[in-house]
């Protein structure tokens, strides 16, 4: 019975996490799309509902109802899996990102997280990084070059961000002396970890831009070189995935994460802990400031080339990464 | 407990399934995905037993970090060439691999009465977690073994720099 119980209590909290993330996504989407236009001097999606805003419901529509074409030569298996495996593992992150803490309604303690593990870190990093099988498996599968190029590629550029990512986030780790991202938002309730680790958040800026392929390193998707790059060949839903995946799923979940280790989390700013507003909110906030800086690079900056991509990750971040590492030592070393 | 049971019992399965499917498929990036999912069900095992940290690392390192590099590779192999079958290397892979096995059954016959004979009880690994446990055993005891494992290492890393440098990038279409 107890079996029972446990089972189902996950199960729904798993599913409003992933109905609301996927929503979530939804707009988001539309949100790029106005932000966008904006940046490009034009209105957006205008047309759909009050000012567009139904723009996304009818993009699902279209994407779910357009004809399913898969070519000829492409492996199956592999062809209708490599969405999946791209987008599966986005969401799993998910299930490590506390949103707050766990409060209590009507006599029911909810917490506001699936699990908090000791290793909740290493765990966010494992499944962010998973998410690559889905690029390169794309490209294999669609036995194609420009696919099997942009497959390629995404891989030597996720190789070398893993690893800067990986010790970029050791200062946080360091200064909590916790793996727990819930035991780490509350070691910054006096001060927020990006003070020491400055550098570590630039490589974490950098690392997810290339983790999810926005723009300053898109190069698996570079329209102007590879035709759409892993995705040529999908079509429908199965082409919706992937962006929904990488730019909208994975930069939010990042995001969070980015915020729990620099910024405090659900902690109020500094000096603004006297005003009445909850913790949930003060996360939202920073957390879609730091989604929009990122659309905000997206849509400024034009794109690298691989081989720059590639010796920025290997020559200047993972150097930066590693000085971080030291720096917050001597810091705890002087300060405690 | 029962959860335990039932999610020890569906990895277990899983696991050997997509071992199977390792050395039976014929066609190598299906031997590389089941590899992937052996290697991520070995890391549930993990779970169930307690040690995350060790099935945070058998995902990051393992699944991610190592398989990136096979598929990297077997992905620029043509077709053909992977599913070509050829009987002599299984001269050699046939004794190494009663080998291995014969390895693992000693270490897991003997090592299964052997453990939980150090300080760390289940109830200690509780109290401080995962990863301190492991912290201060890599750190006091077996620190100089550490160490030497990271050297190996970087002779390794500073080994294949050296075979794979190249003095010049000949270009062959522009010399011929």
């Amino acid at each position: 019975m107890e079996l029972v119980g446990t089972v189902v209590g996950i199960v729904i909290k798993s599913l409003i996490f992933i109905i609301g993330m996927f929503l979530g996504a939804a707009y988001l989407t539309l949100l790029e799309r106005k932000f966008a236009g904006h940046v490009q001097q034009r209105p957006g999606p205008l047309h759909v509902g009050p000012h567009g805003l139904l723009q996304p419901i009818a993009d699902a529509l279209k994407v779910l109802t357009k004809e399913d074409l898969v070519p000829n030569s492409v492996d199956r298996v592999l062809f209708y899996l490599a969405s999946l495996m791209a987008f599966v593992p986005a969401i799993m992150i998910l299930a490590v990102v506390p949103f707050g803490e766990p409060f209590t309604i009507f006599g029911l303690e909810i917490k506001p997280y699936i699990t908090d593990l000791n290793v909740a870190v290493l765990l966010a990093l494992a499944f962010g990084s998973l998410s690559i099988y889905g690029v390169i498996f794309a490209g294999w599968a669609s036995n194609s070059k420009y696919p099997m190029i942009g497959g390629l590629r995404k891989a030597a550029v996720l190789i070398g961000y893993e690893v800067a990512l990986g010790f970029a986030l050791v200062g946080p780790i360091m200064m909590a002396g916790s793996f727990s991202l819930r035991e780490i938002v509350e070691a910054q309730q006096n001060m927020w970890f990006i003070i020491p680790n400055i550098l570590a958040f630039v490589v974490v800026i950098f690392s997810i831009l290339a983790e999810t392929g926005r723009t300053p390193f898109d190069v698996q998707e570079a329209e102007a070189e590879l035709v759409g790059g892993y995705i040529t060949e999908y079509t429908g839903m199965k082409f919706g995935l992937f962006p929904l995946a990488e730019w909208y799923i994975a930069t939010f979940v990042l995001s969070a994460i980015t915020v729990i280790m620099f910024f405090g989390g659900w902690n109020p700013p500094p000096l603004l802990g006297w005003l009445p507003i909850p913790a949930f909110v003060w996360f939202s906030v920073k957390v879609f400031l730091l989604f929009m800086f990122f659309l905000w690079v997206h849509w400024t900056l034009p794109r690298y080339r691989v081989d720059q991509i590639t010796e920025i990750a290997w020559k200047v971040m993972l150097p930066l990464a590693l000085a971080n590492i030291f720096i917050v030592a001597i810091w705890i070393i002087i300060f405690g | 407990m029962e959860l335990t049971g039932t999610a020890f019992w569906v990895f277990s399965s899983l696991a050997v399934l997509s071992a199977f499917g390792v050395v039976f498929f014929r066609n190598i990036v299906y031997a590389v995905l089941s590899l992937i999912s052996t290697l991520i069900m070995v890391s549930g095992l993990f779970f169930t037993m307690g040690a995350e940290l060790i099935g945070a690392l058998q995902i990051l390192i393992y699944a991610v970090a190592i398989v990136v590099f096979y598929v990297l590779v077997i992905s620029t192999v043509p077709e053909f060439k992977g599913k070509a079958f050829q009987t002599k290397y299984m001269v050699i892979s046939i004794p190494v691999g009663m080998l291995i096995f014969v390895e693992l059954a000693i270490v897991s016959l003997f090592g299964a009465w052997k453990s939980n004979t150090g300080v760390f009880t289940p109830d200690v690994v509780k109290e401080v977690g995962n990863v301190k446990a492991v912290a201060t055993m890599l750190f006091t005891k077996y620190l100089f073994p550490f160490e030497v494992a990271s050297l190996i290492l970087l002779v390794a890393m500073i080994g294949s720099i050296v075979i794979g440098r190249k003095e010049h990038v000949i270009d062959e279409e522009a010399e011929g």
